[in-house]
């Protein structure tokens, strides 16, 4: 099974037409062309769907790269747990 | 430290006016920018309110990225409650300008949600709107509000109106018709014929008065149930939307045999480049009893007229409301005015497609008021 930096990258290289390999756990609006605020909202919704999770305020603020966004995720299902 | 959502208060005051200034500097029109005071010269929060204004920043360390305004009302729902429910409004990030601040915007709307579960969104300029296409991904139920229109001056709208004029033919076109007498003559033909196959209305009064007072009760608690869902416009609420104090706008009563069957607000809208130098008048709000919608519009289109305005426009979501303005000579036109309701909003309206149609909503349900409608 893929790990969960692998399954949120396969998300962004969707949302953001990029090759997944082109994207790392730094890529950040800063990086990346169009992740503006409606793609954000499109990578929150997406990881939301894909992990069953809701996300708080708290942890899309977090979620400031692709590595944030995966530990965010991490840290939600070890919770749940 | 993280970006934290919280009540904008004064001493958050200069960091929003340097958020506006970044706003600016990136290029954002003008009036692209939050409010300046803390407190909401619109319906501030007091003690014992049941409709309040509330502005929220997004603070990251000490620096303002983002703000939102939102309503708090009560609401008749289509089995009898009355619930308060949130109107977002107004929303504003940096991620606009700067794309480091993308975040903002999702999180923005995520705390309203949280604050207020029961959340619509009104207004919003049309579907290709950022704000608009978030809304749609996230699920929430929406519709376009009717737009309509009722030419008071032909000629003058033919020559000032710039929506229309989109093509060199069609200016010379219509200037044509305007100087030539024929737009006139057409559109009044149009809206005359509208008015003469509608349903004849017994004799009724129109009378102008400084508050709404006990006189509106009734029309409220006959009105209601005609609405699936619609602003609580009991008489308490009404003179809480309309003070005295909001002098440019006109509060009639319509009567009949000595009784209050309805009521509306007129008012002239603020000056719009897209309409020249037309003066253009607003059907803000209106209520009515049961059978008595078209009455209502007669006397607010007949205030209007008698104030000299150019052009009327209105948005309207209930059908009755919707029928009794077409036939008073109003034509529809294309709507940018949507209305947008939260998941959890959504599932008390359900079935959303044929409760909306029941659903009153005016222009005076969104951002405009006081004077911005």
């Amino acid at each position: 099974m893929n790990s969960t930096f692998e399954q949120v990258q396969a998300i962004a290289s969707d949302i953001f037409g990029l090759p997944a390999g082109k994207i790392t756990a730094e890529s950040s609006p800063e990086t990346i062309e169009n992740w503006d605020s409606m793609q954000h909202l499109n990578l929150v919704l997406a990881v939301e769907e894909k992990f069953g999770v809701q996300l708080s305020p708290e942890d899309i603020e977090q979620m400031k790269n692709i590595g944030a966004v995966a530990a965010v995720v991490d840290k939600i299902q070890s919770a749940t747990r | 430290m993280p970006i934290v959502i919280q009540p904008y208060l004064p001493e958050h005051e200069p960091a929003v006016s340097e958020f506006n200034q970044r706003l600016r500097a990136g290029g954002e029109d003008e009036n692209m920018v939050f409010y300046r005071s803390a407190e909401p010269r619109w319906i501030p929060r007091k003690a014992d309110s049941r409709i309040y204004n509330e502005f929220f920043v997004a603070v990251d360390n000490g620096v303002v990225r983002g703000g939102y305004a939102l309503k708090t009302q009560e609401f008749l729902f289509p089995d009898g409650q009355v619930r308060s429910i949130g109107y977002y409004h107004h929303p504003l990030s940096e991620g606009i300008v700067n794309k480091a601040h993308a975040i903002v915007g999702t999180l923005l709307l995520r705390d309203a949600m949280q604050r207020s579960p029961l959340l619509y969104c009104l207004g919003m300029g049309g579907y290709e709107n950022p704000l608009p296409q978030m809304l749609v991904r996230m699920g929430w139920a929406h519709f376009l509000v009717p737009f309509f229109f009722h030419v008071l001056s032909p000629a003058k709208f033919l020559l000032q109106m710039q929506p229309l004029r989109t093509s060199a033919a069609r200016k010379i076109a219509m200037d044509m018709a305007a100087f030539s007498g024929g737009g006139w003559v057409g559109s009044k033909l149009f809206q005359s014929y509208r008015r003469i196959s509608a349903p004849r209305v017994s004799p009724f009064a129109v009378r102008e008065v400084q508050e709404f007072d006990g006189k509106a009760q009734p029309v409220w608690e006959q009105g209601k149930v005609t609405c699936s869902l619609t602003a609580v416009r009991d008489v308490d609420a009404l003179k809480v939307l309309y003070p005295t104090s909001e002098t440019h706008l006109t509060r009639i009563e319509v009567e009949r045999g000595g009784a209050t069957v309805g009521w509306a607000v007129v008012g002239e809208r603020r000056k719009d480049a897209k309409y020249g130098n037309l003066r253009v008048g607003s059907v803000v709000d209106c209520f009515a009893i049961p059978g008595e919608w078209l009455s209502v519009v007669r006397g607010a289109t007949d205030t209007l007229q008698k104030q000299n305005f150019d052009l009327i426009l209105t948005n309207q979501s209930h059908r009755e409301w919707d029928q009794a303005f077409r036939k008073t000579g109003y034509l529809s036109g294309p709507s940018n005015f949507l209305f947008a309701a939260s998941k959890p909003l959504a599932a008390l309206l359900d079935p959303f497609d044929q409760t909306k149609t029941r659903m009153h909503f005016t222009r005076a349900d969104g951002d405009g008021l006081p004077k911005n409608f």
